[in-house]
């Protein structure tokens, strides 16, 4: 399923760079806009599939609720890795400063924060339930810290007007654009759910062999 | 109108090489991974 | 209701004499915090920088490294006196074993900052003049915040290999939003700005302290039992 998606996205490519018209105003960067937005998706359905499943995990104690999550949290890392570059490669040329504190970026950075210690606790555990357990337990307040950042941003962000920068984002989209836009997530979450199949699927297996080892 | 567009296409290049390596080399590691659990049994 | 309360108080007041005997954690924490006010004033230029623009900041960063230090010393004492295991076998409901670590780790953290905010009065020339009440105010509102995550994080963590990396791993991107908010509203109360102010940033951290203690308070049950 991966293979499909990676044509898919070879395909995206494609529309990207040649359907799509050249924004006057920011030339051709903006076209990272295409990869940006739909990797910033994934990351986030990746983060709150894995609060989700954490809550779900410590009502039902369903092992592949935990495998899940694991996945989920290596995937979302993927995904978010992607946009913390592609963004600051957008930034740049457009609003000629390679971060900002705006909402989506701070957002962003605190998931893959968040990503990062999930995966760092399941590493230093070893033993499968409390590791499950106490994973679960990060996932749920992480979910629960998202609303707080975004809010923190808010109230940062109307109490301290941001200096007149090149809006990026137009709100009204011209047909082609959003048309490739739509494609491009798309393609991206079937690549999601692609790339957690073959996670999952590493899980199993390493599990299997784990106790097939600890039998013999 | 043509010399008006910022010439930014390195950026373009940037974006759209790190991004396919960071999934494909996901992907890439999870297969290494997977034969590598395979080997040991 | 009011025996899990006299539980938590009863946990949390001998989590506190053991800490008072060896005094490790507080004073530990303490010359850490104060280390930390000392470097900070040597690391700005006083005639560029006035105190007062950057002494919110550096009050707030210091409670918080000084907390860390704080918590993982605290549960590391527990650790070595094995004291967790025994209450966990007699039928403590869980959510007053949270509570009395909790209220014990306030204790801790709350006595380290009341000796850090004079040191920093004195440090860096902060006038707080009629801002007090209001400084305790919201310390004590974001304190709750980071420290009842930060229990929860610590009795996770002094299970794991790299305790005392662990926990702040996991604890500082929960505390940015107490932070950030300690923050604002400490600066508008140096320069006495009214009270509106600062109620948005008041409301943020109040709504998170209900909704943290309480995800904690359930959740602690899922960390200790198996």
């Amino acid at each position: 399923m991966s293979a499909v998606a990676l044509l898919g996205l070879a395909g995206v490519y494609v529309l990207a760079l040649d359907y799509t018209p050249v924004e006057a105003r920011q030339g051709l960067a903006q076209k990272i806009f295409y990869l940006h937005v739909p990797a910033a998706w994934c990351a986030l359905l990746a983060f709150s599939l894995v609060g989700i499943a954490s809550a779900l995990y410590l009502w039902l104690h369903d092992a592949r609720l935990d495998r899940f999550a694991a996945s989920s949290a290596e995937v979302g890392v993927a995904f978010g890795a992607v946009m913390l570059t592609t963004g600051p490669i957008w930034a740049k040329p457009i609003w000629g400063t390679w971060w900002t504190w705006d909402a989506r970026l701070t957002l962003t950075l605190f998931l893959f924060f968040l990503f990062v210690g999930y995966l760092a606790l399941r590493a230093a555990v070893h033993d499968p339930g409390e590791r499950a357990r106490f994973s679960a337990v990060v996932g749920i307040l992480g979910l629960l810290l998202v609303p707080f950042i975004h809010l923190s941003v808010y109230l940062f962000r109307t109490l301290h007007p941001q200096p007149i920068v090149l809006k990026p984002s137009a709100p009204s989209l011209p047909p082609e654009m959003l048309r490739t836009l739509l494609v491009s997530t798309l393609v991206f979450t079937v690549l999601y759910v692609g790339l957690v199949s073959v996670r999952y699927g590493l899980a199993l297996v390493e599990e299997a062999a784990e106790e097939s080892d600890n039998g013999v | 109108m043509g010399s008006d567009v910022p010439q930014n296409g390195g950026y373009l290049i940037a974006a759209y090489v790190i991004a396919p390596v960071i999934l494909v080399g996901y992907l890439v590691s999870l297969w290494r991974r997977l034969s590598a659990v395979g080997r040991r049994r | 209701m009011p025996e899990s309360l006299r539980l938590a108080l009863a946990i949390a007041e001998k989590d506190i004499r053991a800490e008072l005997r060896s005094r490790t954690a507080l004073l530990s924490a303490v010359v850490f915090a104060a280390l930390v006010l000392v470097v900070f004033n040597f690391a700005r230029d006083p005639t560029v920088l006035p105190a007062i623009d950057l002494a919110p900041s550096v009050l707030w960063v210091t409670f918080a490294l000084a907390a860390i230090v704080a918590l993982n010393r605290a549960f590391n004492v527990e650790r070595e006196h094995g004291a967790l295991d025994g209450l966990l076998l007699a039928p403590v409901p869980r959510g007053a074993l949270f509570g009395g670590k909790l209220l014990a780790n306030l204790a801790f953290v709350g006595t380290v900052e009341a000796v850090t905010l004079p040191l920093f009065v004195l440090f860096f020339n902060v006038d707080l003049g009629s801002a007090l009440p209001g400084i305790v105010g919201v310390t004590v509102l974001a304190t709750v915040g980071f420290v009842s995550v930060g229990t929860i994080f610590s009795a996770m963590a002094v299970r794991t290999r790299f305790a005392e990396l662990m926990l702040p791993v996991l604890l500082l991107p929960f505390m940015v939003p107490p932070l950030v908010g300690a923050v604002q509203v400490t600066s508008r109360l140096l320069a006495g700005r009214p009270l509106s102010e600062m109620l948005g940033w008041l409301r943020l951290l109040a709504l998170y302290d209900v909704v943290f203690v309480t995800l904690c308070t359930m959740a602690f049950a899922a960390v200790v039992d198996e």
